[in-house]
């Protein structure tokens, strides 16, 4: 049997049996949906269902590889796209490992050169070592430190939507993605009519695009023969705080030669290494605006301006701002691991675990031939690295090797 | 909230407000209390509704920048308010689209100068004409202070048609859905939607309504206004394309394209519309992704030509702004020229003229958005 029609078949089984596990989202007539097949490999898009019975029936017929609804209301959600009839949207943010730097630095990840095969580990360089081509096919895979990172970025977001933007928790919708990152939804009757500029001033609000330290608090103030400064504080509201925080993180560890990258003078780089401690403990009064010699007012907007960017989320900014994007349902399969959408109340955002909780198949063993793969966690136990062998593993382990092509399946019974 | 009374019944604008604010509800009642409607514009009696209605329009159209004059000792209280909706059909008859945007921005640039002086409950009144959910604050952070808080969606609806940085929401302090505010902020995003709000009244077709007599002077007024209400001339871009004036994000975009690397379905759409805008026929931009890793000659061509226009909403596109390209992570960084331009057509535009040297290339600046 081949590894589609295995997987296939797996997934086929499990709609079988949790096809209530789908979240249906609110107000289903007037979503569009689309699939991807496993045979077809293209989309099907343009799908409407008027009840959640018909959506359920229809992936349980179809198996599809992946399932997509529209954050976008319309009128006619089968019409062509101009004339859907645009209602609304809710707003939505994709928070992926594939657009953040992380600590395991892609490690895990392979890329080959299409020009003369040469082969690598983490992201793929911009021009080939070997031969200076710049194409790759890129093999990913999903660690534990791909998916700390995401969620980090999607704690600062949440923080974001409910301490500066006000929405209650009712209204935010967190779900883990199946793959490398979270999704976040907020679904307000007031955010719907937003355009995408407004979408997108969002999107620049959570990524600190385009702020400037002289708009939150950083300011001379004086009389003309005395002159001070003035900046944010850690307790102030919305990105004045942010700021004031982002440079208490960013001077905790800050190097000689990331002070210099920001263009700081030699001199005042030294003094602030030297006074690295009088520094962070003036936050509790004053804050440090006025306690290095030669370092003004641009030269702190320099420091908040880079120490922004440990306050932002790093969303993908497409997504958010795309008023007829097709998202991934919750409660179905991603045909690139096997693992559920799954949604979490944002409480539990915190101890939330992706790799336990996602899992869709429980029972059953299969056997094996593990082309390569990196050690890897599901629930408990962990299983590899391997390397060119033969391996007995749970089905979850199998379908996801198998999802990634790493694998193929000797025993065929599921 | 479309009340101008407040809880205690009490009229919070005066008549002398409503000749400042003659956009407001309270404005249309008193209209009507009087009984007036357009057939009286005839009326010997009326006449000087009819010339204030005229003078506000040659007003917008020969004050730059535009604004229309407040002169309460010249005119009474009626005329002013009654001259407003009279306007408003003459501006409609006229039926020119300059002249529609440029007498809706200088009704609302007069609001503006009211308003940044206003009381605050007024100003309340006035933004809840609007649906705005707005609060007095009062509250000074620091060494700067604030005296509203909007809610940030209706903040957004306005704030997104100015491009100055200090108007971004991130660059401003917002706090429980609300973005705090001083009465000049609140002022200038008033007149924005005011301005809105008129142009939009301007939009209705009343011209079927309109007396002979009165469309007479709307003729007048047409030449009196001649010069001044020709449309501007469509942009015209050559269509030899010169990579040379490629502004960096496009070059960059570009030659990432040329070499088969890898580019983001935001930068792909951003060159394409870019591309075509310059003048590059799409069979050249099908030849140019050939070289993608995940080059599909059908759904390329099909994107393409959706792009152009020639397929699906038959719209064609224009490339996204420098803002937009920055959001995206598109944009480089600024070179000299980026500095004064907000789109990458502006940019190629200014530069593509200096390529041009003798020939004689009207080059106007790209509209926004």
């Amino acid at each position: 049997m081949d590894n589609l029609t295995f997987i296939r078949e797996a997934f086929s089984k499990f709609y079988n049996e949790n096809i209530d596990r789908i979240e249906v989202p609110k107000s289903i007539g007037s979503r569009e949906f689309g699939f991807t097949m496993f045979r077809e490999g293209v989309m099907v898009r343009h799908k409407g269902f008027i009840n959640p019975e018909d959506l359920k029936e229809f992936i349980k017929k179809n198996v599809p590889s992946n399932v997509y609804y529209s954050a976008a209301y319309y009128s006619v959600p089968e019409a062509k796209m101009d004339e859907k009839g645009w209602l609304g949207s809710d707003l939505f943010f994709d928070i992926d490992a594939d657009h953040i730097p992380t600590k395991c630095d892609k490690k895990h990840d392979t890329w080959t050169c299409r020009g003369c095969g040469f082969k690598g580990r983490g992201e793929a360089p911009e021009k080939c070592p070997s031969c200076s081509g710049e194409s790759f096919d890129e093999k990913t895979w999903l660690c534990e430190v791909c998916l700390e990172t995401a969620r980090n970025e999607t704690i600062k977001l949440v923080d974001m939507l409910m301490d500066d933007l006000g929405f209650s928790p009712k209204e935010i919708k967190c779900s883990f993605s199946g793959h490398r990152g979270y999704h976040v939804q907020v679904e307000s009757e007031y955010i719907l009519n937003l355009d995408s500029n407004a979408r997108k001033e969002i999107v620049d609000y959570v990524t600190g695009t385009g702020i400037d330290a002289v708009f939150h608090g950083l300011e001379e103030i004086g009389d003309g023969k005395t002159v001070f400064l003035a900046g944010p504080s850690l307790n102030d509201a919305g990105w004045r705080g942010r700021a004031a925080r982002g440079v208490y993180e960013f001077l905790l560890t800050a190097t000689d030669i990331d002070l210099k990258k920001l263009g700081l003078k030699k001199k005042v780089v030294e003094r602030i290494l030297a006074n690295r401690d009088e520094i962070l403990a003036s936050w509790k009064v004053n804050g440090p605006w006025n306690m290095i010699e030669g370092l003004g007012l641009e030269g702190w907007r320099k420091i908040i301006n880079y120490g922004v960017t440990f306050q932002s989320a790093k969303i993908d900014t497409v997504v958010t701002s795309d008023v007829h994007r097709l998202i991934r349902l919750p409660g179905t399969l991603h045909g690139k691991t096997g693992l559920l959408k799954i949604s979490f109340p944002i409480s539990r955002i915190e101890d939330f675990d992706p790799l336990r909780e996602a899992l869709a198949f429980k029972s059953g063993e299969v056997e094996v031939y593990v082309d390569e793969a990196p050690a890897f966690r599901l629930g408990d136990d962990v299983f590899g690295p391997f390397e060119k062998q033969k391996a007995v593993l749970p089905l979850s382990a199998v379908i996801l090797l198998l999802c990634k092509n790493a694998a193929r399946v000797i025993d065929q019974h599921v | 909230m479309n009340s101008a009374e407040n809880m205690e019944g009490e009229r919070i604008l005066t008549l002398s407000d409503l000749v400042k604010y003659p956009f407001m509800p309270e404005a249309a009642d008193e209209v009507r209390r009087l009984d007036f409607r357009i057939e009286h514009l005839l009326n010997p009696d009326y006449e000087p509704v009819l010339e204030r209605a005229e003078k506000r329009i040659i007003e917008a159209l020969t004050t730059n920048p535009p604004e229309v004059s407040y002169n309460p000792h010249e005119y009474s209280e009626y005329v002013e308010i009654l001259s407003f909706p009279a306007a408003i059909v003459l501006a409609a008859a006229l039926a020119n689209d300059y002249v529609k945007r440029r007498y809706a921005l200088a009704e609302a640039r007069r609001a503006y100068g009211f308003l940044r002086t206003e009381k605050e409950d007024k100003i309340i009144n006035i933004a809840g004409r609007f649906g705005w959910r707005i609060r007095a604050l009062n509250m000074q952070i620091s060494f700067t202070k604030f005296d509203f808080a909007l809610n940030f969606i209706d903040y957004l609806k306005n704030a997104t048609l100015f491009h100055e940085k200090e108007w971004k929401m991130v660059n401003r302090l917002v706090h429980g859905g609300e973005v705090y505010l001083s009465k000049q902020d609140v002022a200038r995003l008033l007149q924005e939607e005011v301005r809105r709000y008129i142009e939009s009244k301007i939009n209705l077709s009343v011209s079927s309504k309109i007396p002979e007599g009165v469309l007479e002077r709307v003729e007048d007024l047409k030449r009196i206004c001649s010069e001044k209400i020709k449309e501007a001339p469509p942009e015209q871009i050559s269509s030899s394309v010169i990579d040379d004036a490629f502004p960096p994000c496009m070059r960059e975009l570009y030659s990432a394209i040329k070499a088969g690397r890898h580019v983001s379905h935001a930068g792909r759409f951003a060159l394409t519309s870019f591309l075509l805008n310059v003048g590059m026929e799409p069979e050249a931009i099908i030849d140019l992704f050939r070289k993608s890793p995940d080059f599909n000659e059908r759904i390329a061509r099909y994107q393409i030509e959706h792009i152009a226009g020639e397929k699906g909403s038959r719209t064609r596109y224009t490339p996204p702004k420098c803002d937009t390209l920055r959001t995206h992570g598109l944009c480089l960084g600024a070179d000299n020229l980026c500095g004064r331009v907000r789109h990458p057509l502006t940019y190629y535009l200014r530069r593509a003229k200096s390529f041009r040297v003798g020939e004689e290339e009207r080059i106007d600046e790209i509209k926004e958005g």
